[in-house]
């Protein structure tokens, strides 16, 4: 392994997301509009219902966390998609590359996108809702996100392991995989309303000791007793297994002509 | 000379339904490329040459065999072997949105280029293939034929030792086509740039390749040198010359280029190496003999005629 080349690589995948992005009109609007869509639903919706602020900025923790996940994944869910919609996979596999360069590259385009939507989201809240988002400090805003961001990687990895596996048809699952394991990690109410199967599924998905660990700061009960401990530990455990099904993915796909299919 | 290809036993087969039987593709295919040499395989659609071709090129794994690549393992060590391969296939497809200096920078950095050395070899394909011009146009407002240009620059730009060519030629029209084939053996002849052609079109072998092979419902059936087979199976062009009355008295298969003939009552049939070559002479001897010829018909060899050949 040679770092320059490998960052090439990682850089070229990251430039492409890039361009990609500033060129599509849509991309710029999903990652401006429905987050605003959503922080002026919610954020109206909790002034109707007359929320006091705490419950409001535990709803708006919530939808800004939920935002900055779907965008941030969205890049690398793509990633392979684009290469789907050119019919260039095979172009891009017959390059000396490996997972992880398509995996860091777009997913670095993902983090800077997701950034600023939870930057927006954030000032937004604050501006209109009486959201403090500066109250957890910048320690325990950089472990939230560091946290969001994981289960960004994990989701879109995984998508891409769709993608590899059925092409286009994985496209649904960028939005619908991301959805429901929001639903299930608590993220407009706490988890201990959930139904008692769904509360130990609630249990495995490491948002849910983020949220937890990011609410605390607003004066809610931490539910675990180690969420950083519990969310970080549970997010390389899943990033290692996205990572090995994404790996064998491709492998059965080498095997059964899928890269080739994808391409015609 | 060194070999560069060395396939043995190459076997694979796919499934066309989830559970469906498997149908075989490729059965037990055998092939030996020395290199610096263009060689070439040819057959009709669904023959498997795409399938071997992205065996050796590391996109689809064999079920049984083994294939050797400038003389790393396919399988194996494919990674490595990526570095010094590249593929440009019929109907170049690449990232929409992107311009082609975009397309050819994003896979350059692929091959781990980047910087000067990078910028100097865009340019240098890019005025190669004639393509400066449309450096800055997005890929989906390319002609055809700049796509296909494209499509072979983004194959040299890790300056590979190895080119795979599969059927770089279909789908531009002819002047486009004779341009590229111009191209191919250029680089062929100055940078001594292995390459392996598939194609269907026979003509064009003949002009490219040293040796070619013929591939059909996944068996290898013959290879050498394109005269050398034809010459072997008597397979040439038609040229067929109608007679108002007797036809001339010639000594046909002494005329330059017959592989072979037929007489009837008004009519000859030849078969010829290259008419386009033999036919103004064989006009010429028939003239001689004062017999005057009312039709002359044209007819390429085609790759039926020979694949039923070399199967009977």
């Amino acid at each position: 392994m040679k770092l320059p080349t490998d960052l090439n690589k990682i850089w070229g995948f990251a430039v492409r997301s890039a361009l990609v992005n500033r060129r599509n009109v849509f991309a710029v609007f999903e990652m401006f509009f429905w987050p605003g869509v959503a922080i002026f639903s919610v954020g109206l919706l909790t002034r109707f219902l007359q929320l006091d602020v705490a419950t409001v900025t535990f709803i708006l923790i919530g939808a800004v966390s939920m935002n900055t996940i779907q965008i941030a994944q969205l890049d690398l869910s793509y990633a392979l998609l684009y290469s789907v919609w050119a019919k260039s996979l095979k172009h891009e596999f017959m390059a000396p590359i490996r997972l992880s360069h398509i995996l860091l590259g777009s997913g670095l385009v993902g983090l800077v996108r997701g950034l600023l939507v939870f930057v927006l989201m954030g000032f937004l809240s604050t501006w209109l809702f009486d959201m403090e988002l500066g109250r957890p400090g910048v320690a325990g805003l950089i472990l939230f996100l560091l946290g969001i961001f994981l289960n960004a990687f994990i989701i879109g990895a995984l998508v891409l392991a769709l993608v590899l596996r059925f092409g286009q048809r994985a496209e649904v699952a960028a939005w619908a995989f991301s959805y429901l394991i929001l639903l299930l990690c608590g993220l407009y109410y706490p988890v201990s309303v959930l139904p008692p199967g769904a509360r130990q599924l609630a249990q495995l998905i490491p948002l849910t000791y983020f949220l937890d660990y990011f609410r605390h700061f607003y004066g809610f009960p931490l539910a675990s007793a180690h969420p950083l401990l519990y969310g970080f530990l549970q997010s390389v455990i899943y990033i290692f297994i996205s990572y090995a099904l994404l790996y064998q993915t491709l492998k059965n796909a080498l095997k059964r002509g899928t890269l080739l299919r994808l391409s015609e | 000379m060194q070999t560069a290809i060395l396939a043995q036993g190459i076997v694979k087969s796919f499934r066309e339904r989830l559970w469906g039987p498997l149908k075989p593709v490729l059965r037990e295919v055998d092939l030996e490329v020395g290199a610096g040499a263009i060689f070439g395989i040819l057959g009709p659609n669904g023959a498997g040459k795409t399938t071997f071709i992205s065996i050796l090129a590391g996109l689809l794994l064999p079920d049984a065999g083994q294939a050797q690549v400038l003389g790393l393992d396919v399988v194996r060590q494919a990674t490595l072997l990526r570095e010094r391969i590249n593929l440009a296939a019929s109907g170049a497809h690449f990232l929409w949105c992107l311009t082609a200096e975009e397309n050819l920078r994003f896979y350059g950095r692929l091959y781990g280029l980047g910087g000067r050395t990078l910028a100097a070899r865009i340019e240098e394909l890019l005025e190669l293939f004639d393509l400066t011009s449309h450096r800055r146009v997005t890929f989906e407002r390319l002609s055809t034929g700049l796509k296909q240009r494209l499509g072979l620059a983004k194959a040299l730009i890790n300056t590979p030792e190895l080119l795979f060519l599969d059927e770089p030629t279909t789908g531009l029209d002819p002047e486009m086509a004779q341009h590229l084939r111009e191209e191919i053996l250029r680089l062929n002849r100055q940078t001594g740039l292995t390459i392996l052609l598939t194609t269907h079109n026979l003509r064009e072998a003949e002009m490219l390749c040293g040796e070619v092979a013929f591939l059909k419902e996944g068996r290898l059936l013959a290879r050498g040198g394109l005269a050398e087979l034809q010459q072997r199976l008597r397979l040439g062009d038609r040229i067929s010359l109608i007679f108002p009355d007797s036809p001339a008295p010639l000594d046909y298969g002494r005329l330059p280029g017959v592989l072979s003939f037929k007489v009837q009552p008004g009519r000859v049939d030849l078969r010829v190496d290259r008419a386009e070559v033999r036919l103004a002479p064989i006009l010429e001897a028939i003239a001689q003999t004062q017999k005057p010829v009312a039709e002359v018909h044209l007819q390429e060899v085609d790759l039926e005629e020979i694949y039923r050949e070399i199967t009977h």
